[in-house]
């Protein structure tokens, strides 16, 4: 075109609508390697600075962890670098089965499929097993992935109120003559960090003869006594049909994700899951880093442990500050802030002490449930978590909302 | 529940095996190459992967991947807005531009993923998809996830192009969508055609590079290359898994406007990992070594020539093709099996390809040339085509 001034006009009007509302996104560079300590450039050109990072999903602080380096140099040393070729073509390794093999034990399941991300193995899964007879019922607040997954299938498709298990089973009753019912939810939320009720939802679909479906990306690795994941903290290892989860969070934070589960899931995903058939193999290197850090998670629950040592210090110390923050039982701990100019402008006086941490606001969460999310890990050392707990309340007491109720808070700011 | 479900599984598992349609993976201990070795111990030679220019394996790149991982860590474990993004990711984007001669890059986690998101941020329901027949799954995914109203053509046949975008003239905004190589036959898009019929029905257009960024085009720039159209089309979308190396990764690049709204809005870019830096800083180190050296992509073209001439001339069926990808025909699914296996009795690693991939009756071996192959390689592969083929009947002895 024909990109004409008509096509260009029209998107640079939408863009410039996003930064009156204030929520453009702005990138910051990070010139070191995911950590506690990071160097970013903010704004682009700045002088780079060192800050402390307390929103990466770097949970178990293996992102950079020497050993799992080491590994990923030896990957890239025995394996090469990249396969060029999706998985069936030519481009399965020994290892992409060990890993599979791998995640299967680690989960308790019966067999692992990998994908380039979660993001595919969400997109992927429902479509490869379920029909227009069938019907997903799906948490209200499931991640973007699952969505765009379950847009994908041409199953029937219905909701229930976050965590809301009398709506479930409503639900499942509502849906009683269906031929598959598949009852979806996320392990723990992402915006909130409170768990999925897996044991009620586990009690419901026994009753109901449904299955469950769990996203388990913010939890596998490190919730649950040994880190399974929200399985094992509801002690239904074994019980959940599908586990779909990532390797790009705490378990080393590269790429991949995967499906793990009931044997003949695992066997149709791998002849008909579309993002599994039509992109990419993961690389040798991601592979062997993985591997690693299924090594380190083996061995030992140490990392785990401090983790939540760390999340219940930082808690504890937000709540006695006077912050209002969201129950849960994760390294998820969203600072309630309701106002989504306040939580930007927060997140900037909080990277002016030296500390990282995003505001996130509508539509990522609901409109006047504006927050700063911060994300714990188990690279915290007690001298961060000091330091960024002093500068959230000298932040906290610059905009005098120390103490204040919800009420306060929006009667000062607004919602 | 699981009980009544397994059973239906099973069932169409079950079929799929009957049908001959079960894919199995063989599996591979050596890193990719022209010469490869299975599990089964056995050394192969490789002719089907996406490694156009033999780089998946290139000491200059792991280099350049190490030296990421000493710098800049192993994984980022977020997303690109939220703490995902380092120098090395923006440097990329902006070599990719470079590259490509366009305004701006967005990377994503695969293409796949570059097409799963680029539709939907961009085009509403007022609007129109104008897709090609043949183009890739992962565009059509895309397009399913959009709400525009969606026109077809016939692959690659600019009369019905011309139909559609008259069809397609009450929309506001139109965008012909097209694979520069199309990936099951190896033909190429007259991409000049598209762009003159786009500025005649005032439409965008926007192209999938995936094999053909590294492979089409005098230096490897792809279709917009080699018809001399560089800069004129509005979206390309591109790979880093397949000649680029090969690892993982994706892109869409092109207009300013676009890509600065992509990044505002487009799903598997907001939610979804960032490449890892090691992944980014082996793609700037490949765009450098592409922009000095012409020295793989001219491999890679004589290769290409080379085994499609001798193939042609031994009596072999192939599809008219411009790129590293050629289709030998077969037509027959359970054919097409048994050559493959045959020839990898022989030492050659081919898939035979069958509905639903390709159309039914059209089954074939898509072979895939790369820089990597020596003409000894070339010569055995023809060599073991040459002697199934007269074993299997589809020669004349």
């Amino acid at each position: 075109m024909s990109y004409s001034n008509k096509v260009k006009d029209f998107y640079r009007h939408q863009l410039s609508e996003i930064q009156n509302a204030g929520i453009y996104k702005e990138e910051r560079f990070i010139h070191s390697s995911q950590a506690a300590d990071i160097e970013v450039e903010f704004p682009s050109g700045a002088s780079v600075r060192k800050v402390i990072n307390m929103c990466s999903n770097n949970y178990l602080g293996l992102s950079s962890h020497p050993e799992v380096l080491k590994a990923a140099h030896e990957g890239l040393e025995k394996r090469g670098y990249g396969m060029s070729s999706v998985r069936f073509i030519c481009g399965t390794q020994d290892i992409h089965r060990e890993l599979e093999n791998r995640v299967t034990e680690f989960l308790g399941t019966e067999d692992t499929i990998l994908f380039p991300s979660c993001m595919d193995a969400n997109a992927g899964v429902f479509e490869a097993i379920l029909t227009s007879e069938d019907i997903m019922i799906s948490d209200r607040l499931v991640h973007a992935s699952i969505i765009d997954g379950m847009r994908l299938c041409s199953a029937q498709h219905d909701t229930f109120k976050h965590s809301n298990m009398e709506h479930l089973e409503e639900k499942l009753q509502l849906h009683a003559d269906k031929r598959i019912k598949l009852v979806i939810t996320d392990g723990v939320f992402s915006m909130d960090g409170d768990l999925a009720k897996l044991d009620e939802m586990v009690q419901l679909c026994e009753k109901y003869d449904a299955m469950i479906l769990v996203d388990d990306s913010h939890s596998s690795g490190f919730i649950g006594r040994t880190g399974r994941g929200t399985h094992e903290y509801f002690n239904a290892i074994g019980k959940i049909d599908i586990i779909t989860t990532t390797f790009g969070k705490a378990l080393g934070g590269a790429s991949g994700g995967c499906v793990s589960g009931r044997k003949e899931i695992v066997q149709m995903c791998r002849q008909r899951a579309r993002p599994y058939l039509f992109s990419n193999t993961i690389s040798p290197v991601i592979i062997a880093g993985v591997l690693k850090v299924f090594d380190i998670l083996s061995s030992s629950t140490e990392r785990r442990d401090k983790l939540e040592i760390n999340a219940a210090w930082w808690r504890k110390g937000l709540t006695e500050a006077g912050f209002i923050i969201k129950e849960g039982n994760s390294p998820i701990i969203p600072v309630m802030l309701f106002n989504a100019k306040l939580s930007q402008d927060f997140s900037k006086d909080l990277y002016n002490e030296g500390i990282y941490a995003i505001g996130f606001f509508f539509p990522v969460v609901p409109n006047g449930q504006a927050r700063i999310r911060t994300q714990i890990s188990a690279g915290h050392e007690t001298h961060h978590l000091e330091k960024a707990l002093n500068a959230f309340i000298k932040v906290g007491k610059k905009y005098e909302i120390l103490g204040l109720t919800k009420e306060q808070i929006t009667a000062k700011y607004g919602m | 529940m699981y009980t009544a479900f397994k059973d239906h599984l099973a069932n169409q598992l079950k079929e799929i095996e009957e049908a001959g349609l079960f894919k199995n993976e063989r599996v591979i201990i050596s890193p990719q190459g022209a010469e490869i070795e299975l599990d089964t111990g056995r050394k192969v030679l490789n002719f089907c992967s996406n490694n156009y220019l033999g780089l998946s394996n290139n000491p200059d790149l792991i280099e350049a991947a190490k030296r990421a991982l000493d710098d800049h860590g192993y994984g980022m474990s977020s997303v690109r807005f939220i703490c995902g993004t380092t120098d090395l990711h923006k440097k990329l984007e902006k070599k990719i531009a470079g590259f490509f001669n366009t305004e701006d890059t967005i990377l994503y986690a695969a293409c796949f993923d570059a097409n799963g998101g680029v539709f939907e941020p961009l085009l509403t329901s007022e609007d129109a998809i104008i897709s090609d027949a043949l183009n890739h799954a992962s565009i059509i995914d895309g397009v399913r996830l959009c709400k525009a109203q969606r026109y077809r053509y016939e692959n690659a046949d600019m009369e019905d192009l011309e139909t559609q975008l008259q069809l397609a003239q009450e929309q506001k905004f139109r965008l012909i969508v097209t694979d520069g190589v199309f990936s099951m036959d190896g033909n190429v898009a007259p991409l000049k055609k598209i762009v003159e019929l786009a500025n005649l029905y005032n439409a965008m257009v926007m192209v999938d590079e995936s094999h053909s960024a590294g492979v089409v085009g005098e230096t490897g720039r792809g279709v917009t290359e080699l018809y001399d159209i560089m800069g004129q089309v509005e979206i390309i979308t591109g790979t880093l898994g397949k000649a680029f190396g090969g690892a993982i990764g994706g892109f869409t690049t092109g207009r300013k406007e676009i890509i600065e709204f992509l990044r505002q809005r487009s799903r598997p870019y907001l939610f979804s990992n960032s490449i890892p830096p090691l992944v980014a800083a082996a793609g700037i180190k490949l765009v450098d070594m592409m922009t000095k050296t012409n020295t793989l992509q001219d491999k890679l073209h004589r290769n290409s020539e080379y085994f499609i001439s001798r193939m042609t001339s031994l009596g072999f069926d192939i599809k008219p093709t411009k790129s590293a990808i050629c289709a030998v025909m077969l037509y027959d699914a359970r054919l097409s099996q048994e050559f493959a296996a045959k020839l990898l009795d022989e030492g050659i690693y081919v898939i035979g390809f069958y509905y639903p991939v390709v159309p039914k009756g059209q089954a074939r071996i898509r072979v895939q040339l790369s820089a990597a192959h020596e003409t000894e390689h070339l010569d055995k592969a023809i060599g073991a085509f040459g002697k199934i083929g007269k074993e299997l009947g589809i020669l004349k002895k």
